[in-house]
This record gives structure tokens, sequence and C-alpha cells, in this order.
């Protein structure tokens, strides 16, 4: 894997001239466009199927997206072409729901695992060598305008809209890219916004965001609010996979989503204007343009979230729709998301490790791996070389201070080199072995998501840090520290194979 | 539309109207139905653990007239 660069500032590449100059760094074999290409990688590799039965909209696609994606290792997508009063209408869940789908989205074979999916995005996230990847075309050439509405907006005729739990509030875009800009700083790229909200549809053609003020686009409504500024947005629907994963993730207020996506795929990236004003995947299914209705609120929720459980109801910025642009014969992309393992954890899983990662890694070189996927980070774990007694309570005290750690990290583990922090059963001999009981630290009253149901008021709760690494002086190491070498390395994988065959040849 | 549907099965409210209409062939399949007073949206077709008052969780009611009880998640600057 050759390192690709992300941290560069944008270029603007006029027709591609540029291309040719560029350190491509492309090892994904095949370029992805769009969703639509990547459906069809994924059909390819045997990770999406077509529904073949008429289903009705609930609670139909709600069950099949639940029983694909139980199957985290292997599930594939799901197309649904056959929805009962939306023909013509398709509907694709679970693009992201298992690790199989993120390993073809990365190039890599089926059966990567997730550590080693790990390194390789960190490889591409801190990398040097060549530029993100973005060309612009016109609008008039751009898919996404093939088909445009302007007049006499429903969502629902164009939207082939699903309740995602059974007692949400109402029809959520769940999976939406939102591009928005700073109001006050508009002609900045890097601080042009893309972000994934919950959106709820409030009539055929007004949205509910939901968002807080530490959210990038939370700070923009608040901005155009207080300047009394038009706020306009552009919604985007069936994007690139890569997009929905870095949409998600936490980066600096002036880092582009785009770029870094680009980056990472190390692939180019096409954009175009929306009509509203703000920067575009040209080949995303479908675009709402839409603009914030200053200082209007309305009872958004409840829904299902990713911590399991229901956010309550709220009020909420409502948007009005002023245009929708959408390809021809769009594919609306939605998520399952809800209690334990869901798409929402495969899709941003990787992209919620890394940056923390990276971030540490500045500054702490001892930090080996992060894993934070579970439940955005809720509870993440942390391996490094440990220096000293009582060093990985530094670690994490940074680590609560990454532009993730702020608010998601609320549980975090802390494990020596020897435990691959990706493999539970390791973390729990740490966790047996290592952990003295005055070994926790618990910081009471930090921030935290507004929708953990474990805070003490919404959004202020505590923190937990476990140091589960070994003792090294000053602290009693005690008198029988001694490890057992556990036989490891390539003879023991050759032998797992050998094993394997063995088992497999038995079975014929 | 029938009256039981025609109010609202979160709130009880009565301002309800109706966005869409699922159809096949000319012939309605379903109605997506949206409450003017509490902001719930259904389809007339879902299960009735989500449409009907009396089956659904009372914990999911909804009381537009206590609003106080809904925070605000960004406040406007006044």
């Amino acid at each position: 894997m050759e390192e690709i660069p992300a941290r560069t500032s944008v270029e603007k590449i006029v027709n591609g001239a540029q291309l040719g100059s560029i350190a491509a760094a492309t090892k994904t074999p095949r370029r992805i466009g769009s969703l639509r290409d990547f459906l069809q990688l994924l059909a390819e590799n045997r990770q999406c199927i077509t529904w073949p039965e008429p289903v009705m909209p609930e609670p139909d696609i709600r069950n099949i997206a639940v029983a694909a994606s139980n199957d985290v290792q292997g599930g594939p997508a799901v197309i649904f072409d056959k929805i009962r009063g939306y023909p013509g209408r398709r509907l694709a869940i679970g693009v992201h729901a298992s690790w199989a789908n993120i390993a073809v989205l990365l190039g890599r074979p089926k059966g990567a695992t997730i550590k080693e999916m790990f390194f390789d995005m960190t490889r591409r996230w801190g990398g040097k060598g060549a530029k993100p990847q973005l060309n612009w075309i016109k609008p008039e050439e751009a898919p996404v305008n093939e088909l445009r509405v302007e007049k006499d907006i429903n969502l629902y005729d164009i939207i082939p809209l699903t309740r995602i739990n059974e007692f949400d509030g109402g029809f959520y875009l769940g999976k939406a890219a939102v591009v928005s800009r700073d109001p006050r700083d508009p002609e900045d790229f890097n601080k042009q916004n893309v972000g994934i909200y919950r959106l709820q549809l409030h009539g055929p053609d007004r949205f509910s965001l939901l968002s807080i003020p530490s959210h990038d686009i939370g700070r923009q409504i608040l901005i155009a609010e207080k300047d009394r500024r038009p706020f306009r947005i552009a919604v985007m629907l069936g994007n690139h996979p890569a997009i929905s994963m870095f949409a998600a993730t936490p980066l600096a207020y002036d880092e582009s989503e785009f770029a870094y996506a680009s980056a990472m795929m190390g692939q180019p990236m096409t954009l175009t204007q929306s009509r509203n004003g703000l920067d575009i995947l040209a080949e995303t299914e479908i675009v709402i343009e839409a603009e914030l209705m200053l200082g209007e609120r309305i009872l958004e929720g409840p829904f299902g979230e990713f911590p399991g459980s229901y956010s309550g109801v709220r009020r909420a910025p409502l948007f009005r729709v002023t245009a929708v642009s959408h390809r021809r014969d769009p594919i609306f992309e939605s998520i399952y998301i809800g209690k334990g393992w869901t798409e929402h954890d495969t899709l941003i899983g990787l992209s919620t490790s890394v940056p923390i990662y990276s971030v540490l890694k500045d500054q702490f070189p001892e930090v080996q791996a992060v894993n934070a996927l579970y439940h955005h980070g809720m509870t993440g774990i942390i391996s490094l070389k440990n220096r000293y007694g009582g060093f990985a309570k530094s670690v994490a005290l940074r680590a609560l201070g990454t532009p993730h750690g702020l608010m998601y990290l609320k549980n975090l583990i802390m494990v020596d080199d020897d435990v691959d922090p990706f493999d539970l059963n390791q973390v729990m001999w740490a966790l047996s072995v290592r952990t003295r009981a005055s070994d926790i630290i618990v910081l009471p009253n930090m921030p935290m998501v507004p929708i953990d149901p474990s805070a003490e008021v919404s959004g202020k709760g505590h923190h937990l840090i476990i140091d589960a690494t070994s003792f090294l002086p000053p602290d009693n190491v005690g008198p029988d520290m001694k490890l057992v070498n556990r036989p490891a390395g390539e003879h023991i994988e050759r032998l797992m194979q050998q094993i394997r065959r063995l088992q497999e040849d038995g079975a014929k | 539309m029938s009256a039981k549907q025609s109010a609202c099965p979160r709130c009880r409210g009565s301002e309800v109207e109706m966005n869409y209409q699922g159809k096949e062939d000319g012939r309605v399949l379903w109605s997506i139905l949206h409450c003017l007073r509490c902001s719930f949206t259904w389809r007339d077709s879902e299960p009735p653990e989500s449409i009907v008052t009396e089956k659904r969780d009372p914990f999911f009611n909804v009381n537009p007239e206590d609003i106080d009880r809904y925070p605000i998640v960004l406040a406007p600057t006044p």
C-alpha cells in the first residue's frame, strides 16, 4: 500500500487537468465513483442482493435489514425494487452493514480482519505523497441533475420512505449527508461541512434537522440565526460509500470531508455545484436543496438511536425544501439503526477509531492501535507500549481531549501492546490479570452525548478509564510477574491453516 | 380515510393532513398522514403497535400543550 496523504489543502482540479501530475495512490482495484458503482462491485463479490418478493414498507424492510445485518462479518446490502405502493422506486439498505462490505470498499479481500483494515486506514489517513483528488464538473453535466423538481415538491413522491423503528416520530432520512457552509465564511471550501444528521419529514416539503451546538452544522445554524442570514443546505442521498463513512467522522472544523474521502480512496471524486451554491457529489442519487426557516423549531422525535434507545422528543430547527435534483430511477439509500450492533457501527467504526489514533500517535508514538468501534466510541480500547507505571492513564486523558473524545469516548480501556485491542478475548485477559481495582479513574460530570441513556442529565455524565496495562516501576510489580511465552508467528499461522484444511478434508 | 385514522395516534389531535398515497394500478394501497399538532407522521398500513393509539406503548404519547417538556436543541437567538 502506498501512503496517501490527507492533511493537505484542497486544490481545485478543473476538468481533471492536473490529475496526471498527482501521485495517485490508487490501490483499490476499480474506481468507485458512486453508490451505483459500489452496489455493482458488491454484487460481483456476492455482497449485494436484490430482494425477490414484494414487500410492505413496514415492517418488512426493517425486518429484512436487521436479518441481513445480523451477520456482522458477511451480511449483504439489500436492494428493494418491489415495495408495495412505491412502484418503480428503489431502496438500498445495509450497504455498509458488514465488515465484508467495508473490505470491498477498501479494496481488500472479503475476509480481511478489522485490525488489517484499521492499519490500512491509518496508512491512508496520515500518509505523505498524493493530494486529495477532487474535480468539478458543470452542473448540466452532472448525473444528479438528470431530473429536477422545483414546483409542487413532495419528497414522498421521489423517495420511498419507511419507518426505521416502530416508535419513531415519523419518516427519517437516516443516511443523508448534509452539506453546509460557514455563514460568515462561505467561500472557504474547507469550512464547508458534510455531516450525517437525522432528518425527519414534516409534510411534503419540510424537514427538521437534529444537531447540537458542538456539531459543525449546529454552530452554523446558531450563527445564521444570530446574524439573520439565509442558511442553505444540500442534502445528498445515495452517496459515494466513502462519503457516507466520512460524513460521520470527527474532523476538525476546517477539514473537508470530500478531501478526506478522496484521499482515503486514493481515487478522484467528482463534485459539482448545487443550484443553491453548495459543493455536492456529481454522481449522488438525490440532492434536496433546502433553506433554514430562521428561528423556527418543531417537535422532532423520538428516533431509535445508536445507543439502542429512543431519544426523546425535542424541538429542532426546521428547513423548507426549495428544489430536488435526482438521477433517473434514483436509489434511495437507507439504514437500519437501533439496539445492539447495526449498520451504524460498521459504517463509522473504523472512521471513528482512526482519527483518535492519528491525534494520539502524533504526541504519543507509543500508541499502537485504537478500537473505538463500540457505538460511536462510547467504549474504546487503546493499546500502547507502556513506558512506566501510570503512563496509560495520561494517554487516556489525552484521548478524552481529541475532537471525538470530548463527548463520545466514555469508557476507555487501556492495554499493552501485547494485547490486540480488536480481539476482545485478549482484552478480557488484560482486564482479568492486569487490572487492579485502584487502577480505574472515574471522571464525574463530564460532557456526554446527549442521547446517551446513562447520562446523569442529558449531555453530562461520568467517564471511566480502566488501566489494564502491565505493572511497571514504580508499581509494585510483584514476585511472580513473568509472562508465559505463547507460541506465535508465521509457523503457528501455517499450522492453523493446515489444521483448517484437515478439518475441511475430513468433512468431505 | 377511516374516522380512527383521521385522529393522530400519538396525541389524538384532529388536525391531520394527508401527504401522499401509495398506489398500484390506480388503486390506493396506503396513505401517509401527518399530524399538524405533534408532528407525528404515519402510514395507515403500518402494524397497529405503531399507529393505533390503544395498541401503542403510552410511553411514546406526546402532549404538545405541555411544550416545555420538550427541550429546544439549538436555542435560537431571541
